[in-house]
């Protein structure tokens, strides 16, 4: 049983700001179950675990409306490119994959937006892959293997917490102290809220789950002059964001699994391979019949950066995602981007060319599970139903 | 740019100094995207939005594309006002 509380915002959400309010309301407020906003952008519904004192709607209201002033107000109309359309690619299938996942055992969900994938899905997951490794491999690509955790100081560095402070996962431990050990091995259990331990049982937070893969590479060059002036690398690795009530199956996982490309060197050298690469997965999505789209797109910056950090990506196109079509629920879903950072992380971390200047980096990277579930959402879960060369690359 | 619009200029001058909140000396008449470290991308979208509010001048996409030094944001305040 839940409560909806109807909100008319003080400014109209114009309709290519919609996803991106709507998405940012999940972190408004732990009572929130779910936030809508209907095109035309002059109402928001929020779903409520329980109905709200006056004082308590109050300020919930002034909460959301303090998101759409500071995401709306002065906001810039990004400039949609499309790189490549096969949207209307005839696919196979029409129903939603997650019933028949939980039922077969191939999905199990541990906890909200951690799951656990079967055999079958596991398979298609190593098949695809090999794909983005043999992209890898066609750059020469040096694979690297990274750590789950990633320190603070390295992502305060690269201004992660201001862009991203809804979606970080932090990492602690017990203090080195004999009290708080023994006081947690005799008395840890779970409530409906979690662990009870008292928080000052904890040690200061240094390090927190990794939010991408291509950050640690660019933390390892910093501060000196990259070898060779170019470099080609690779590595998959696990990755946590929190989504909040936005995390929905394995479209939108807590933790989840990318394999990423990345490429650090001159401009021309990153955009070109950036280009490169998008050229060679055409030929792979194409061969396997996938239905999808690359369009210009941002990161989901925080409200307070979103403004600018989103209109600066959409201007000078350093983001295009491949948004694989979701036929059951007609809608896309991003399986991978293409992305180019500029000099930012060369600057921010002093990695420099052999002529003293900042590098540029930029990345291909892609999301394991995601991909696996757009393919059986066009697919099916019937593997003699899947494309010939999916088949043959299983047997 | 011609000396009539010296005027202009140092008012360009002194809204990306604003918006980079760095002394006016340091913006140069040929200054650029990337010339000193405060105009990087966030510093970027500042002087776009400062660039609208004060001059009236609606920035698009491509604008904050191509107006990225000091003489394109001057050409593109020069223009937009004769139109």
């Amino acid at each position: 049983m839940s409560y909806q509380l109807h909100i008319i915002p003080a400014v109209t959400i114009p309709d290519y700001l919609v996803g991106e309010v709507q998405s940012k309301l999940a972190y408004v407020d732990e009572g929130i179950l779910a936030a809508r906003i209907p095109q035309g952008g002059d109402r928001i519904t929020l779903d409520l675990l329980v109905q709200p004192e006056e004082d308590r709607r109050l300020q919930l209201e002034d909460k959301v409306q303090r998101v759409v002033a500071v995401m709306v107000k002065g906001a810039f109309k990004p400039k949609i490119q499309v790189l490549e359309e096969h949207l209307d690619r005839p696919v196979p299938c029409r129903s939603d994959p997650n019933a028949g996942l939980l039922a077969s055992g191939e999905l199990f969900q541990e906890a909200p937006g951690i799951f656990t994938v079967g055999p079958l899905v596991t398979r298609l997951i190593a098949f695809f892959e090999q794909q983005f490794i043999a992209l890898a491999d066609s750059f020469g690509a040096a694979a690297y293997r990274f750590p789950t955790l990633i320190p603070a100081r390295s992502l305060e560095r690269v201004g992660y917490f201001r862009a991203f402070p809804q979606s970080l996962s932090f990492v602690t431990h017990l203090r080195s102290d004999l009290d708080a050990i023994d006081g947690f091995a005799q008395h840890a259990a779970c409530d409906e809220h979690g662990l009870n331990t008292p928080p000052d049982s904890f040690s200061p937070i240094q390090n927190l789950l990794s939010p991408a893969v291509c950050y640690h590479l660019y933390f390892a060059l910093a501060d000196k002059p990259l070898p060779g002036g170019s470099l080609a690398a690779t590595a998959v690795g696990n990755c946590f964001r929190y989504e909040s009530v936005n995390l929905v199956s394995l479209e939108r996982l807590w933790n989840f699994t990318m394999r990423e490309v990345i490429f650090v060197g001159p401009r021309d050298y990153v955009l070109h391979n950036r280009e490169l690469g998008r050229e060679r997965m055409h030929a792979f999505f194409e061969q396997i019949g996938l239905a999808y789209r690359v369009e210009s797109a941002n990161d989901p910056f925080f409200i307070g950066e979103f403004k600018k950090q989103a209109a600066f990506q959409s201007a000078f196109q350093l983001k295009f995602e491949i948004r694989a079509a979701l036929p059951f629920k007609e809608s896309t879903l991003a399986v991978g981007s293409y992305n180019y950072h500029q000099d930012f992380f060369g600057r921010s971390l002093n990695i420099t060319l052999p002529d003293g200047s900042p590098v540029h980096t930029g990345c291909i990277a892609f999301g394991l599970e995601r991909m696996a579930f757009a393919f059986l959402s066009q697919f099916g879960l019937q593997p003699d139903q899947w494309p010939e060369v999916v088949r043959k690359a299983l047997q | 740019m011609n000396p009539e619009n010296d005027e202009l200029l140092k008012r360009v001058q002194d809204m990306v100094a604003e918006a980079l909140q760095v002394p006016p000396g340091l913006v140069l008449p040929d200054l650029a995207f990337g010339g000193i470290p405060a105009w990087d991308s966030m510093g970027h979208m500042g002087v776009m939005m400062l660039l609208e509010e004060r001059f009236g001048v609606p920035i698009d996409a491509d604008g904050i594309a191509t107006l990225t030094s000091v003489p394109a944001i001057y050409e593109h305040i020069r223009r937009t006002t004769k139109e």
